[in-house]
């Protein structure tokens, strides 16, 4: 797709991308951005062109002639399988990695009523620095004002939806830091489906739950 | 704002921005021509000097990473599980869009980060790291791939960073580091490790501005 969009992840969001060092939540949310941003997509291949340089540029090391013919007899005794072209399953427009993250879970995602306009459905990810989710906003649903506890990424998937400072269509990213107060509003034309990634609150229990010291810093691996 | 530009245009039609942004390369290097006939016939003897030449350069990527999940064996089997990708993949890639070295590098990126992550993760993971690069690179015009720099370029400019940024740059890339982790390591504040990024990037000639990103679309 090669919408023009008006929110993007910042560069060092994109570079961390290239480089492969974003977390998983803020990566999906990165991704789901490319999925409509052609601009972005072509910036991240630029930047890719640092990483394969520095790559290119570096000491080589031996490798042994055995690894080589190790590669060839994989490759020949067809342990190397081809890779099998999936029909596309999911919802059409969506960004690959959500509707797989959609279709291939343990469990369907399940859309939960928050309030008269608003639903949302947790995705599983694997991981717990943040809480994924999809939240839908019914045409014209208002939601209530509300703060941010910690960062939050949205990015639009479907539909369009409008706060105090802008209106954000399908595959704008959008940052929210915490005291940043807004009021989000469905667009009147339609439901709006937002992926959204909220830093978690931090627990400060270990694992056999007793409490830790809250002075104590701690360092998430 | 449209309006802007077009006067913009009119004032200096001999400078558009976009004339900056010349190079849309023609991959006639030699990887490149030999990831082709790769992709396009199978060619033993093709991905046979591309194993040589790459290879070692793989080893040596593996070997750079200072991440969780480090294991001893991590290189030899980067090494194998990157080159059969680049065999069984080679048909989808495009050289108009990339040179060899670069997407055989985010092959090996894609492999490093699942690798270190199956390695140090007890949770079940739904993605793997290729989900995150999965979109179709066909939609995106060539026009956006051009740049001010051709990858030779690039290369020697990488050279000639000021040390600080060379520095952070392997960090980040070579070393697999998060800007947090770059900041707490080597003890800067996060900013500063941004902006010797940033620097860096605009001194190699990477980043497009926005504005003229706009008009590559357009093109």
């Amino acid at each position: 797709m090669t919408n023009v969009l008006n929110h993007h992840p910042s560069i060092e969001m994109l570079v961390e991308f290239s480089a492969g060092t974003l977390d998983t939540a803020t990566s999906i949310c990165v991704a789901s951005h490319l999925h409509f941003c052609a601009s972005c997509r072509a910036e991240v291949a630029r930047l890719d062109q640092v990483g394969a340089q520095l790559m290119a540029i570096s000491s080589p090391e031996r490798v042994d002639d055995s690894i080589f013919e190790e590669v060839m007899r994989k490759i020949d005794e067809g342990h190397v399988e081809e890779p099998v072209i999936e029909p596309k399953k999911g919802i059409q427009g969506f960004p690959e990695l959500i509707n797989k993250l959609i279709h291939d879970a343990a469990e369907m995602p399940i859309w939960k009523r928050l309030s008269k306009s608003m639903e949302v459905a947790k995705l599983f990810t694997g991981q717990s620095k943040y809480e994924v989710a999809l939240h839908k906003i019914c045409a014209g649903g208002t939601t209530p004002q509300h703060d941010h506890r910690g960062t939050e990424y949205t990015v639009v998937l479907k539909g369009s939806f409008s706060d105090e400072k802008s209106v954000y269509t399908e595959g704008d990213f959008i940052v929210r830091e915490p005291g940043d107060v807004h009021q989000p509003m469905g667009a009147k034309n339609g439901e709006c489906i937002c992926l959204s990634a909220q830093e978690a609150p931090i627990k400060l229990t270990s694992p056999l739950g007793f409490f830790l010291n809250p002075w104590l810093r701690v360092n998430p691996a | 704002m449209k309006n802007q530009r077009a006067i913009v245009k009119k004032e200096q039609p001999n400078t558009p921005k976009v004339a900056v942004l010349k190079s849309t390369e023609k991959r006639n290097d030699l990887w490149s021509t030999l990831l082709v006939e790769v992709g396009s016939t199978q060619d033993r003897r093709a991905f046979a000097q591309l194993f040589e030449h790459f290879a070692p350069l793989l080893k040596s990527f593996a070997q750079a990473s200072r991440q969780d999940g480090w294991f001893p064996g991590l290189a030899e089997d980067l090494v194998q599980e990157v080159m059969i990708k680049v065999w069984q993949k080679a048909g989808g890639y495009d050289p108009r869009k990339a040179s060899a070295t670069t997407w055989i590098y985010t092959v090996a990126r894609n492999c490093r980060i699942d690798m270190l992550r199956r390695k140090c993760n007890t949770q079940h993971l739904p993605l793997e790291n290729e989900d995150f690069w999965h979109e179709p690179d066909e939609e995106t015009p060539v026009s956006l791939f051009r740049q001010k720099k051709t990858e030779e370029q690039v290369r020697k400019s990488l050279g000639q960073l000021p040390r600080e940024q060379d520095e952070i740059l392997r960090k980040v890339y070579l070393e697999g580091k998060s800007h947090a982790e770059a900041s707490n390591e080597l003890g800067l504040p996060l900013g500063t490790v941004k902006s010797r990024v940033r620097l860096g990037l605009q001194k190699l000639q990477i980043l497009v501005s926005p504005e003229f990103r706009e008009e590559l679309i357009n093109d």
